[in-house]
């Protein structure tokens, strides 16, 4: 039987016993150079060091005593000492290491007794990226985990899916989890574009990251674990001499893609057309001419050519230092870290700044009792833009003509300035207000200061037996200051100037308190045991003002306000109690049964159903472990494994239970209103999921991988169910319906080469058919064509089928796809949009998602380049009909794609006839529906470390010079700005189901950054 | 002893625990309030109709789009909305969407101010004296009369097409939604069934507000009530009636013209002619009878994003209309000189937090003269010239010795211009509009100058039918 390893027992590190003798050893790879880092514990025992920088360790242990000696990414060895004093140690690296610890909730289990399916991802994939947050460094790498950035902004809301959507109206993203502590995760942007409160995690400071999959696995989270878990450990120092390490890495983003528009020639030439077509006093020579010179400032249209989006995409700067010292003694160690990065946006006035600091620290008071401390401390400041469907947002700016110019000649200043004679706008000068004046003009900052953290003291009670009672604390402090000056007026009126400051605090409180038990029995029984409770309470309150009337633009907080046109306070909260349980027993290593339970009360469930309880059950098999296959290097490891259990989702409105009033004032006189009807019976969403995973290794493990196939049935939705608008409510909260997801894992890794020159390679691939079993009652309509539609996977676009163009008349037709009376579809086609069938067009949810990691090693130096891929899925692009309708929606600047717009009788082309506000082929339906499958280089990391010999000459115990990409290259068929894209206004709303159900929606959404960075990492 | 602690911790965790644990869950909402203790007592039901008035206040209803939307329907050329929303631009080309959802806000928003005065209405007895709870069943019908007077007339066919009693109006809901089974799938009442509420609930509001009077200052009083009788009757072509109610409508003292048109919209003679006045507001003035309150704390004035040059400018004054304007006619001076290059704008709602007046004396003027001269007969309260001749003088115009229908339409056409009056005066006097773009004659019964019954409607209600042609 395997020796069980804990980093918990390694903290809990006793002191040396006199009788001990003195060891020394150096752990070095097959490569020959020393290996920092490693663990090295004495088995039975929790005496253990970690080697150093050269791969050196001391230990005292006693005769006769056998090493453990572990590290992540290695295989673990066993050793026993046998009177030597000095040992060296060739550790094989390894990607499927079963004696690596994988932190599952309330604790650790070895991967070998594993018997969920949970992804594991280590500080290699996260940190030293120029990303906000985790979540976009680990994008592609784990299999079953579906990330998509919303857009090119910074600092936004990040859709994370695990295994699938299972919820319409609550909650999707999963449970974040930092050392022990459900962390804060809710948007609090007050504007419909989401934040992500994860972003005030220093992705430098994460030591692995287990994402539990099946319920198996995630049910001792109970009713917040359908959505998977995510956990968070951060890193811990080890005794030893005191390291520091020094990071610093500097580089710039641009766009990844930008979009072609008429330039002036075109514009005037199409929209003359277009005017032309449109007849009446449209068509007046004479009246053109004057409308085009009006568009221009005056003068000839063709006088100016502008590039619009050039002024608002940028080349921008990023910049990030990192500082961490680690060490400590035996009974005392510390990990400490600042870091400062600063990112410029590839949108013009958008920017991230973040400086986090971490203070981990072990205590070890006696024998029995260890205690210690995480805890985190963040300022992050966002210059943000305004969300997408804003006439301020910057790349809304594409909608002005080309042919207007950028400076106004008139007024040498930009185009839409205030008129310097009134102090007012323009009168329609340029015909949409221009973003710039927003940005020369606007700010809006959004500034969080954050405390994460918790205290944790521990009890030895007796061999194998652990107290552990943690006090955690989240608590997000979010100010956001908006001030927008005079210039802006035509946009937010004119009220010499407007000020807004909204302060939101969101705390958190958590305790928890658990026995773990670990033994084994007569070397063949191994028990693993937990049992807990766990207490949480979150409050959010926050506060707001607006004024106006400032006295001059140089004034922007509202004490000089003039007029306080706004006020509002909130304050909600909720509470969790839980209980919990899990036990696991293996049977000489091989034979594996697990099983847990939680029992979750919940604040938000309704007074008749308070309580839940979530159970989950597992086997596995490890069968290489059996005579037959033991010690077999072609089939070198062979894992079965089987779960079921159930999970639930109560990520919804604290109060959704209720039936409420709220108040509504009417020009300074109280009055109040019905806001929501109640539900005494709604409880949490439950899914029971199957999973049964397969983990195989070949030849010695150089491949290795699992597969891993699912289903979860989730039933009683918490559907916030639309009802007749006429009863004064347009939803009501039901537990009613089901969906389901199922799919398939696959990971691969293959070690090509080994040796002075290493070549690995990582694949994942999963696939997730999501459908929609039932609504029990009609469908909920998201944004524009999105919907949940029983039959369909959530979010299907469903709408008119565009049907091209009539070459007779250049008249856009739409299939009718209603049913003919003898049952057939009736494909006639329609002009009339309205009388065209609703039909599912496209489906926002991809098929299949992948990545491939590739990474190569030779002597001191190292390359590794993921390339992702997102396939099956497609986009709307809800603009469209704004900018890609040959102006039958207006004066909007066109894409060029117009040009091959109708003309004659006959001419064939899919762009109906260009008709000034025509509104020709303007609804929304599957014209503007396209395919967004792509595959991306999403970063490409080339290292160069310096040899130690040389390293130290400086000093130095090691140093690592390194060349990043990020999203280098796109693949794609998509001709928007950028296949990974789910506008902000439309996902981030107080409408959970319609965030849910909007996805794959494009709305002059910013494209990604591709950025270049050079760093350099030392330690010394 | 070491045994004893962890013993003695367990039992403390979890049986302390679980005592305490029920205590815990039971977090109260504080931003908002449970139902059940929304209408305890007399403020309670007071603050209830308040919210009903905060209701009309929303941008889909008064706020602005209810108008503005009515007016581009009927539109046949005196405005052009050129912005980029596509709501407004269908209504211009009355081509509407049964997915425009502007149409399905403002029919969520009017039914929801209906359940708030349902809420209202079913806890009447619970006003302290007599006087409040006639004051505030009068309010409350008024409101609830104002919503579906307006959605009977988006939504269904006008009175005077075909017959009433046949065509399809708008669901009658008249009692409050307290939990998830009073929100039935109701079907459609007859435009007649809508209209003989609309009069019953209208006339007995007028009757209560006699007794009892108006609650706050911006309240709908007795003659408001019978202004929207008014409207009601003259949409009915029931002339007598009509000219009666306006007659009711002007029957206070406190009312009158003010000296100069654009003083309803926050001007006054001396600023008016600058060129560009920074007006943020438009007070009540004499000649209201029922406006929404808009202050820079209450409320968003949606005309003025829309109308206003300053704002969005998305709506132009096109020289059709300006063609309607005699020399020398005031209300001019609301609408800005159009150039060769810029365009001309209306000035009414350039005040960013002005009150919006849904109903004025001048439009109880111009109803009592066009009711009464249709009518035929005595007149009641005035001639059809003397109420014609006093808008024309109030706007600078010499006087008319004789009046004809059409002068007193016109007068009625430049002098409500913008504010929501067009369609319904379009319909009930059978005009005709035009299709801006192939210029094509929509008659005034077309079903394309009638909302189509929301496409998020008929998804949750199968009883609903939609109107003919969508």
């Amino acid at each position: 039987m395997r020796k069980i390893f804990t980093p918990l027992l390694v903290v809990a590190a006793l002191p040396a016993l006199a009788q001990s003798q003195a060891l020394t050893g150096r752990i070095t790879g097959t490569d020959g150079s020393a290996v920092p880092g490693v663990t090295i514990v004495e088995r039975g025992t929790t005496n253990g060091v970690s080697s150093d920088a050269d791969g050196v360790f001391r230990l005292a242990v006693q005769p006769g005593a056998t090493l453990v000696i572990s590290s992540v990414g290695y295989t673990t060895q066993t050793i026993a000492v046998g009177g030597r004093s000095s040992l060296n140690v060739t550790l094989v690296a390894n990607a499927t290491d079963l004696g690596e610890a994988v932190v599952v909730g309330y604790g650790t289990q070895t991967k070998a007794d594993l018997t969920g399916s949970v992804a594991t991802l280590s500080s290699k994939d996260v940190g030293n990226q120029p990303v906000q947050s985790f979540e976009q460094s680990i994008q592609g790498k784990a299999a079953g985990v579906f990330i998509e950035n919303s857009s090119g902004k910074l600092g936004q809301g990040i859709r994370v899916r695990v295994r699938g959507v299972s919820s319409i109206s609550g909650g999707t993203q999963p449970l974040y989890v930092v050392d022990g502590v459900p962390v804060v995760a809710d948007n609090l942007s007050s504007t419909t574009a989401a934040t992500n409160p994860i972003a005030d995690i220093n992705p430098t400071d994460i030591e692995s990251i287990s994402i539990l999959k099946d319920a198996s696995a995630s049910a001792i989270y109970g009713s917040r674990a359908t959505n998977g878990v995510v956990l968070i450990t951060t890193k811990r120092g080890k005794a030893g001499a005191t390291r520091f390490s020094v990071g610093v890495q500097a580089g710039w983003s641009e766009p990844t893609h930008k979009r072609e528009f008429l330039n002036s020639q075109e514009y005037v030439s199409l929209i003359t057309e277009a005017l032309t077509n449109r007849g009446g006093t449209f068509a007046v020579p004479a009246n053109i001419t004057a409308r085009l010179s009006g568009y221009a400032g005056g003068v000839d249209p063709l006088t100016y050519d502008t590039n619009w989006q050039d002024q608002v995409l940028q080349k921008a700067g990023f910049q990030q230092y990192d500082l961490n010292a680690s060490g400590g003694t035996d009974k005392t160690r510390f990990y400490l870290s600042g870091q400062y990065s600063n990112q410029k946006g590839i949108i013009v006035s958008n920017q991230y700044e973040r400086m986090a600091t971490r203070f981990n620290l072990d205590h070890q008071a006696t024998e029995r009792l260890s205690f210690g401390i995480n805890l985190t401390a963040t300022r992050s400041v966002n210059n943000r833009v305004p969300n997408d469907n804003a006439f301020s947002t910057p790349m809304q700016i594409v909608a002005l003509a080309p042919i207007t110019p950028l400076i106004d000649p008139r007024s040498g200043q930009v185009s839409g300035a205030l008129d310097p004679s009134t102090g007012l706008p323009n009168t329609g000068f340029p015909f949409y207000y221009n973003p710039l004046l927003s940005i020369q003009g606007g700010t809006y900052v959004t500034t969080v200061y954050r405390l994460l953290g918790n205290v944790y003291a521990q009890l030895n009670l007796a061999k194998g037996l652990i107290f552990r009672s943690e006090l955690g604390t989240d608590v997000l402090n979010q100010n956001e200051e908006q001030y927008l000056s005079r210039v802006t007026s035509r946009n937010t009126g004119n009220t010499n100037g407007y000020g807004y400051n909204a302060n939101q605090t969101n705390a958190k409180v958590v305790v928890n308190n658990y026995f773990s038990y670990k033994n084994t029995f007569a070397d063949n029984h191994s028990v693993e045991l937990t049992l807990g409770t766990s207490y949480e309470n979150a409050r959010i309150n926050g506060n707001s003002v607006t004024g106006t009337q400032f006295p001059s633009d140089s004034y922007r907080t509202l004490d000089a306000a003039a007029q306080i046109t706004a006020g509002s306070s909130f304050t909600t909260s909720n509470a969790l109690v839980s209980y919990f349980a899990r036990g696991s027993y293996a049977f000489a290593g091989k034979y594996l049964v697990g099983a847990s339970a939680r029992l979750d009360g919940s604040s938000r469930f309704g007074a008749g159903r308070r309580y839940g309880i979530f159970p989950a059950g597992s086997v596995g098999w490890l069968i290489s472990e059996e005579d037959f296959l033991k010690g077999n290097k072609t089939l070198s490891l062979l894992k079965i494994r089987a779960s079921v259990g159930k999970t639930g989702n109560q990520n919804f409105g604290n109060f959704a239970s209720r039936s409420l009033f709220a108040g509504t004032g009417y020009v300074g006189t109280p009055g109040q209103r019905p806001s929501q009807l109640g539900n005494d019976f709604l409880s949490w969403e439950s899914t029971v999921q199957y999973d049964a995973g397969l983990e195989y290794g070949f030849l010695d493990n150089r491949i290795s991988g699992e597969v891993d196939i699912y289903r979860k049935n989730t039933t009683g939705l918490l559907l916030s169910q639309p009802v007749p608008g006429t009863s004064g409510f347009s939803t009501i909260n039901r537990n009613v319906g089901s969906l389901r997801n199922q799919g398939i894992e696959l990971t691969l890794t293959t070690r090509n080469f080994v040796g002075d020159f290493a070549w690995t390679t990582s694949v994942n691939a999963s696939i997730n058919r999501n459908k929609i079993m039932d609504l029990a009652g009609p469908d909920i309509l998201g944004s524009a064509l999105n919907r949940a539609q029983a039959g369909q996977p959530l979010g299907t676009f469903v709408g008119p089928e565009y049907a091209g163009v009539d070459p007779a008349n250049g008249n856009a037709l739409y299939y009718l796809n209603t049913t003919n009376a003898d049952g057939t579809l009736n494909r006639g086609t329609t002009t009339n949009i309205n009388q065209a069938a609703n039909v599912p067009i496209g489906n926002p949810n991809p098929t299949w998602t992948g990545g491939i990691t590739n990474t190569f090693s030779y002597k001191g130096f190292d390359l590794s380049a993921t390339l992702v891929g997102v396939f099956g899925n497609q986009i709307y692009d809800s603009a469209a009909p704004y900018f890609s309708t040959g102006f039958n929606n207006g004066y909007d600047n066109q894409t060029r794609d117009q040009l091959n717009r109708w003309q004659k009788p006959g001419d064939i082309t899919n762009v109906p006839k260009a008709v000034y506000g025509g509104g020709i082929g303007t609804g929304a339906s599957s014209r503007f529906v396209q395919n967004g499958d792509y595959g991306r280089l999403r970063s490409v990391v080339l290292g160069y470390n310096l040899p130690s010999s040389l390293a130290k000459r400086g000093f130095l115990q090691s140093a690592r010079i390194f060349l990043q990409g990020y999203n280098l290259l796109t693949f794609t068929k998509y001709t928007g700005w950028d296949p990974e894209v789910s506008s902000d206004y439309v996902t981030g709303t107080g409408n959970t189901s319609s965030n849910n159900i909007s996805q794959g929606i494009s709305f002059y959404t910013a494209p990604q950054a591709r950025t270049y960075t050079l760093g350099i990492n030392l330690g010394f | 002893m070491k045994k004893i602690v962890p013993g003695l911790l367990t039992a403390a965790l979890l049986l302390g625990g679980l005592e305490s644990c029920n205590n815990k869950l039971n977090v109260q909402p504080v931003s908002t309030i449970d139902s059940a203790t929304a209408f305890n007592n007399s403020s309670d039901v007071l603050a209830g109709l308040v919210g009903c008035y905060a209701g009309l206040q929303s941008t889909n209803l008064y706020g602005g789009y209810l108008q503005f939307m009515n007016d581009l329907l009927a539109d046949n050329g005196d405005e052009s909305f050129v912005g980029t929303f596509t709501q407004p631009q269908e209504a211009q080309r009355k081509t509407l969407l049964i997915t425009n959802t502007q149409v399905s806000a403002t029919w969520l928003s009017a039914y929801d101010v209906i359940n708030r005065t349902n809420n209202v209405l079913a806890n009447i007895g619970k006003l302290d004296t007599p006087a409040q709870q006639a004051s505030a069943e009068g309010e409350a019908k008024f409101i609830r009369s104002l919503m579906y007077f307006d959605l009977v007339r988006s939504f269904g066919k006008d009175w005077n097409d075909g017959t009433p009693a046949n065509n399809l109006g708008v669901p009658l809901v008249l009692t409050p939604t307290l939990t998830v089974a009073d929100a039935q799938q109701v079907p459609r009442n007859t435009v007649a069934e809508v209209y003989t509420q609309i009069i019953t609930d209208l006339t007995t509001a007028e009757a209560k507000l006699t007794t009892g009077g108006p609650l706050n200052a911006f309240s709908a009083t007795r003659y408001a009530c019978a202004g929207l009788l008014a409207r009601v009757y003259l949409q009915q072509n029931n002339y007598a009636a009509a000219a009666a109610a306006a007659n009711r409508a002007l029957a206070s003292s406190s009312f009158g013209l003010n000296t100069f048109y654009g003083e309803n919209f926050g001007y006054s003679t001396t600023n008016v002619a600058t060129a560009t006045v920074p007006i943020n507001t438009s007070a009540n003035t004499r000649e209201d009878i029922f406006t929404i309150q808009i202050t820079a704390q209450s409320g968003s004035n949606q005309l003025n994003t829309f109308y206003a040059r300053n704002r969005r400018a998305d709506v132009t004054v096109q020289q059709q209309f300006l063609g309607l304007l005699e020399a020398g006619d005031t209300r001019a001076t609301l609408i800005t000189t159009p150039t060769a290059s810029v365009p001309a704008y209306t000035r009414k709602f350039d005040a960013q937090y002005g009150n919006i007046k849904l109903m004025r004396v001048d439009e109880m003027l111009l109803t009592r003269a066009e009711a009464n001269f249709r009518a035929g007969g005595t007149p009641v309260g005035a001639t059809p010239l003397a109420d014609v001749n006093a808008i024309r003088t109030r706007a600078g115009l010499q006087p008319l010795a004789s009046v004809t229908l059409a002068q007193i339409l016109k007068e009625r056409r430049i002098e409500l211009a913008f504010e929501g009056f067009r369609l319904g005066d379009l319909k009930r006097n059978q005009e005709s509009t035009t299709d801006p773009l192939s210029n094509a004659t929509i008659p005034w019964n077309s079903p394309r100058l009638v909302f189509p019954i929301p496409f998020r409607e008929l998804n949750v209600n199968p009883n609903l039918k939609q109107n003919e042609g969508y």
